[in-house]
């Protein structure tokens, strides 16, 4: 079912989506440690450019699957790579502040090398997988966790701002700003990990006849929920809980890896075949 | 935009008229929200790490006596439906109650000073009634529902549970790809109710049967083989056995045949083990055990139509055919999960997305 063309794009293409990440990554470096402008706008092009082709590999994978290339390891390794480098591109854009670059853009290239290490074979489906809300589950969860992790950097700058030196402090927004970024990128992810978890909910229904089972991929996901949820709420009360909200922004990064990665690793259950 | 509590009509409202004693505001505080929030999460971790439902001599096996018992006192081998987890949920949802109590007359007078136009000043207030909403439907279905597990060969007609329904299996089919994985599971039915009416269908997997307020799941799947037992000779019984399912002759129950596991293509690891090379009954097999009182006679694999004897006696198995686990729901409330969902997003939708979108507006008027 194969096709060797589509195969091989997809291998090449991927390459060098790491390529261009990793490239992307050095540029944002260099724009941290030397005052270089210019250093900051390759390094947002670099990572544009490689998200493109990301975007063409997925494609490359759906076509040749015959179906949305987003249920084993490596395909859902690859969609959340994807997922934080859009939302990254987004916020940059939004609230220009670069130096993000530098934690969000190696933690890109650094999802999209885990996700290459996997097997990349193209399986086919079991029954329970082949379902329209899978698609819905998974697109939502990639554009939750993108938005957790554009928060997860910002919120290191916000802990660390006080430690930063030279030229890096200058291009760090003040407290208030860096407060609001990753507010709207947590509810960003907010929202869409509740859609996540309701679509997820909807599926487990059609297929095995039950919302919710207190299997270890949910139960880390309602985990991960209640963390931001308590985030949301510590906000609310003022500067003191400013910190102690972005600690909560890294912890339930943290979360979100562990659902991700851990759980397979560790806790086998319903989800073990994804 | 930023400010934390900016203009937000606060749960602190209601201060200074009649003053709620020590322990109501501590109930509707948020500092008790996150007390609870933190010990969900904290026995969310234990249940996802520690296995749920196994039997103490496991616990004891992975975690030592003392482990062990600490996970049986404190019930954190069933975390998710022991009384302390739901003590905590049922205060989460006081908490929620009293705090959207105490919060409602400031928002209505917040909303209604925008001129009833500012929607963005419900988006939290709708959050927590859709959580709260969440919380008790699901907690009700737990209650209202009813489970109904059935498993047959296809042709075979059973009643359902103790519904008065009764449900044939009218067919099973296992579709399979040209590369020999499942492509899907199909089970044709037929459900009657005890005055007749009847309504066939078929459920596979993710495309449930629905049915005199039932829904029918294709849940899972095995092989059975029939099995004629003889004695000197003569037949004295004939049985259809699921794998995992046993039988003996009526007249002597001390002796057993325990259909163990099928393989429909038996073929053989190098380093000896058995497997199966396809699902396609091509080679079959059965692995069975004999038993005597308790204690093992003999194992073995056996093709259909060879016989399996002891003494007098003799097994044999014939004629390997899948049945299928049929899984009956009925859960009246499942609309109500569904609408208490759909207010948590729109309240959530609000909160993130109307709400600073108006009061920008606001500003940019001023
Ligand atoms: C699991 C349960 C809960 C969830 C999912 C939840 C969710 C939310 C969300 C999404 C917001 C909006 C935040 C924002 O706009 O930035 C919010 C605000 C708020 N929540 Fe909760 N909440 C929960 C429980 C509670 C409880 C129990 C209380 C009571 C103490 C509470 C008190 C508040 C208050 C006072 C606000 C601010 C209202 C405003 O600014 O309009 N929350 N909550």
């Amino acid at each position: 079912m194969q096709n060797n063309t589509l195969g091989n794009i997809e291998s090449i293409g991927f390459m060098a989506l790491l390529i261009l990440y990793f490239a992307g990554s050095i540029f944002y470096f260099i724009y941290a440690g030397a005052k270089k402008e210019k250093a900051a706008r390759a390094g947002y092009i670099l990572v544009l450019v490689g998200f493109a082709v990301h975007t063409l590999c997925i494609i490359a994978r759906g076509v040749n699957a015959g179906r949305l290339p987003l249920t084993n390891q490596f395909e859902f390794a690859s969609a959340f790579a994807w997922g934080i480098a859009i939302c990254f591109l987004v916020f940059v854009k939004k609230f220009g502040f670069d130096a993000l670059g530098m934690v969000v853009a190696p933690l890109v290239f650094l999802v999209a090398g885990y996700a290459f290490m996997q097997n990349r074979e193209i399986n086919s489906l079991m029954p329970a997988l082949q379902s329209g809300w899978l698609g819905f589950h998974v697109c939502t969860a990639i554009i939750a966790y993108g938005g957790f992790g554009v928060a997860f950097g910002v919120a290191l700058f916000f802990l660390l701002k006080g430690k930063l030196k030279g030229s890096l402090a200058e291009r760090v927004p003040d407290e208030k700003t860096l407060d609001n970024i990753i507010y709207r990128a947590v509810s960003l992810g907010f929202l869409f990990l509740t859609l996540c978890m309701i679509t997820g909910a909807i599926w487990a229904k059609r297929a095995w006849g039950s919302y919710w089972n207190w299997d270890p991929k949910e139960t880390w996901s309602l985990i991960t929920w209640i963390i931001y949820a308590i985030f949301l709420h510590l906000r609310l009360r003022g500067a003191v809980s400013g910190r102690k909200a972005a600690v909560l922004a890294v912890v339930g990064f943290v979360c979100v890896i562990f659902t991700y990665v851990g759980v397979n690793l560790l806790l086998p259950g319903l989800h073990s075949y994804a | 935009m930023t400010g934390p509590m900016d203009g937000a009509p606060d749960h602190k409202a209601g201060k200074g008229k009649d003053r709620p004693q020590g322990w109501l505001r501590f109930l509707k505080s948020m500092q008790f929200s996150f007390v609870l929030l933190f010990i969900i999460a904290a026995a969310c971790v234990a249940g996802s790490v520690i296995p749920q439902g196994s039997s103490e001599a496991a616990y004891r096996q992975l975690y030592g006596d003392t482990g062990a018992k600490i996970i049986t006192e404190l019930n954190l081998d069933h975390v998710f439906t022991c009384w302390w987890f739901v003590l905590l949920t049922a205060l989460l949802c006081v908490n929620l109650i009293l705090c959207s109590v105490s919060r409602f007359p400031a928002v209505l007078k917040a909303w209604k000073a925008s001129g009833r136009k500012s929607v963005g000043m419900w988006g939290s207030w709708i959050t927590h009634l859709g959580m709260l909403l969440l919380i008790i439907s699901f907690a009700a279905g737990q209650y209202t529902s009813r489970e109904e597990t059935v498993y047959g060969i296809a042709g075979s007609t059973q009643p359902l549970g103790g519904t008065g329904l009764s449900i044939t299996i009218d067919s099973f089919d296992v579709s399979l790809r040209e590369d020999n994985t499942v492509e899907q599971y199909t089970a044709g039915l037929t459900v009657s109710d005890a005055s007749g009416n009847s309504k066939s269908g078929t459920a596979s997997v993710n495309h449930p049967f629905d049915a005199f307020g039932y829904s029918f799941y294709q849940d899972s799947m095995g092989w059975a083989v029939y099995v004629d037992i003889y004695k000197s000779g003569g037949q004295v019984k004939t049985d259809l056995i699921c794998a995992g399912e046993y039988t003996f002759p009526n007249e002597l129950p001390s002796l057993v045949l325990m259909f163990n596991k099928f393989y429909p293509d038996l073929a053989r690891n190098e380093d000896g083990s058995y497997y199966s090379r396809t699902p396609l009954p091509d080679n079959p097999h059965a692995l069975y055990s004999v038993y005597y009182d308790g204690s093992v006679l003999g194992m073995g694999l056996a093709a259909p139509g060879t016989s399996i004897d002891c003494n007098e006696y003799s097994f044999v198995m014939r004629d390997p055919c899948e049945y299928t686990l049929i899984v009956a729901k009925h859960d009246p409330l499942s609309w109500l999960v569904g609408v208490s969902a759909f207010v948590l997003l729109a309240g959530l939708f609000i909160s993130f997305y109307v709400r600073p979108w108006e009061k920008k507006r606001i500003q940019n008027a001023e």
